[in-house]
């Protein structure tokens, strides 16, 4: 199963489309707002415009690396017959679905690690170490959700509906949590829904630990609680996707 | 020992009998050619014993064990009509990470030297042609060094040339004392390639044993001839004679005993006979009388 992760890591790292949106979209949105408004301070969180940018863009990169690897590759392997050619090898089921996790939680790695060194590097960010490791571990896990989905639509759907679905969720998902553009500034209807989206929990859980503060409970537990759903989810779309009839 | 058991298996989908009540051994060692026309049951066959597809009824068992329990413990490779590639990965790196999952895989070098991909290890499989990702495929079915074997119309989308040296690889990769099952429509493949020929048809097993045997156990031979505007009636009753069959002005007639279907032919009838033939039987036809008479 290590073999495994590295075949799957290998293969997303040789994918342009991977690259494009997951590592250079976020480090070079990253570059241009911190510019921009880097110096400015947001109100609402306090955090100055570099601190909140990074938080936001490594959120954005993490959330599209576990839906790019998962949703798309996944419905294609389902359809191009590579899931029936690893069903007929002695490789257990289940370890199909979980190297796929673990695989796209490794490859949500390197957008929220060059984020971080792009605001180190370009707009001088300091936080003291343990939050360091505490904002990018919480980061780390938070993608579980998306990861999830990104599977649970590769199991639902054929290669040719995945694909615009999971752009759609992706950026939808980005945008309605406040990733681009503050959720002050959203119309209150567009509010509402933002606030039930787990891309809302996650960044707010971000920016709060980048503050200073302990996580929120209440968004803490609204990440955990769409974490189990779309991981349930995930396991039955999956099991229904490899029965054997 | 069998590699291989069918008792009395059934597959039904809905209303339709793909497999019906198939009985079939296969000792271990041996090379097998599953021959049908489309839809006779030997995609889904192939399916049943990898455990892709469970029997709706009856038994299977693989080297004495249930299918999923010899995938498992990697008995078992097989070359399935579809499947892609990841297309990102070489072919020394795909068939690397194959031949890992097995207990008891073969040597890298082996399994593309066996497969003719030596030249190719470093290609990414989106840049493979048709062909050469068949190649990629018989070794990934060969990595694991498998006992069992199983080919489902593997030169389907093979040139001439190519089929030629897939077969050759085959039979190299028999040679080792393994045992080898393969599906196809080609009598020629089956024919030159198998020691054992069982023919399928509508899902049951319609005749079994060597090519010479096949052939020789159907209709024999026949005669055909121009029969013109003449009547047809009364040909059966002919001595020997199995079958009628009238196409244009010609009629053929299946025979066990040639030398008296055509003596009865010139004395007991009044006929006008032009162009006499005799055609033996090859295997295409006992194959078409086979799955016909199914």
């Amino acid at each position: 199963m290590r073999h495994y992760i590295k075949v799957e890591m290998l293969r997303m790292l040789r994918n342009k489309r991977y690259i494009i949106f997951v590592v250079a979209f976020p480090v070079g949105f990253y570059l241009l707002y911190s510019n921009l408004w880097g110096a400015e301070s947001d109100q609402a969180t306090g955090l100055r415009g570099s601190v909140l940018l990074m938080v936001s863009m490594a959120a954005y990169g993490a959330l599209a690396a576990a839906m790019m690897s998962t949703a798309v590759p996944w419905s294609q392997e389902r359809h191009s017959g590579w899931l029936r050619q690893l069903q007929i090898t002695p490789l257990p089921g289940r370890a199909i679905i979980l190297t796929k996790l673990a695989s796209s939680m490794l490859l949500v790695l390197p957008s929220l690690l060059l984020v971080g060194l792009a605001a180190v590097l370009t707009q001088h960010v300091s936080l003291p170490p343990l939050q360091w490791v505490e904002l990018i571990l919480a980061m780390w896990a938070g993608t579980i959700p998306f990861a999830a989905l990104g599977l649970a639509i590769g199991s639902l759907l054929p290669p040719d509906t995945a694909q615009p679905v999971a752009m759609i969720g992706m950026f939808g998902l980005a945008l309605l949590g406040g990733l681009w553009f503050p959720e002050s500034m959203m119309p209150a209807a567009m509010k509402s829904i933002a606030h039930v989206t787990p891309s809302y929990d996650y960044a707010r859980v971000g920016w709060q630990i980048a503050a200073g503060e302990a996580p929120h409970a209440a968004d803490a537990a609204g990440i955990l609680a769409w974490g189990v759903a779309l991981v349930a989810l995930a396991l039955v779309a999956y099991r229904r996707a490899t029965v054997r009839a | 020992m069998n590699a291989i058991a069918f008792t009395d298996v059934t597959k039904r989908y809905g209303d339709v009998l793909a497999v019906d009540g198939l009985d079939l051994e296969i000792p271990a060692g041996a090379t097998v050619a599953l021959l049908g026309p489309n839809g006779a049951g030997k995609s889904t066959s192939l399916n049943m014993l990898l455990g892709l597809l469970r029997p709706s009824s009856g038994e299977i068992r693989v080297f004495g064990e249930a299918p999923e329990t010899a995938v498992a413990n990697g008995e078992i490779g097989a070359m399935l009509q579809e499947g892609a590639l990841i297309p990102e990965l070489t072919v020394a790196e795909t068939v690397d990470f194959v031949r890992r999952l097995y207990p008891r895989p073969l040597p890298l070098e082996e399994i593309l030297r066996l497969a003719d991909l030596t030249e190719l290890a470093r290609r990414r499989a989106d840049r493979l042609s048709g062909g050469q990702t068949q190649r990629v495929r018989f070794a990934l079915a060969v990595a694991g060094g498998p006992r069992l074997l199983l080919l489902d119309e593997p030169t389907a989308a093979m040139d001439v040339e190519s089929r030629r040296t897939f077969w050759d690889n085959m039979r190299a990769y028999a040679a080792g004392g393994r045992t080898i099952l393969f599906a196809t429509h080609y009598l020629e493949e089956a024919d030159e390639n198998a020691d054992r020929v069982v023919v399928i048809a509508r899902g049951r097993v319609v005749a079994d044993g060597s090519a010479a045997e096949i052939k020789a156990g159907v209709a024999g031979q026949a005669v055909s001839f121009l029969l013109g505007d003449q009547p047809v009636a009364g040909l059966d009753a002919l001595p020997g004679t199995t079958g009628v069959e009238l196409q244009g002005g010609r009629v053929t007639l299946r025979t066990t005993d040639l030398d008296a279907t055509v003596a009865a032919l010139y004395r007991k009838t009044t006929l006008d006979i032009r162009d006499l033939q005799v055609h033996g039987a090859d295997l295409e036809d006992a194959f078409l009388a086979l799955t016909k008479e199914a």
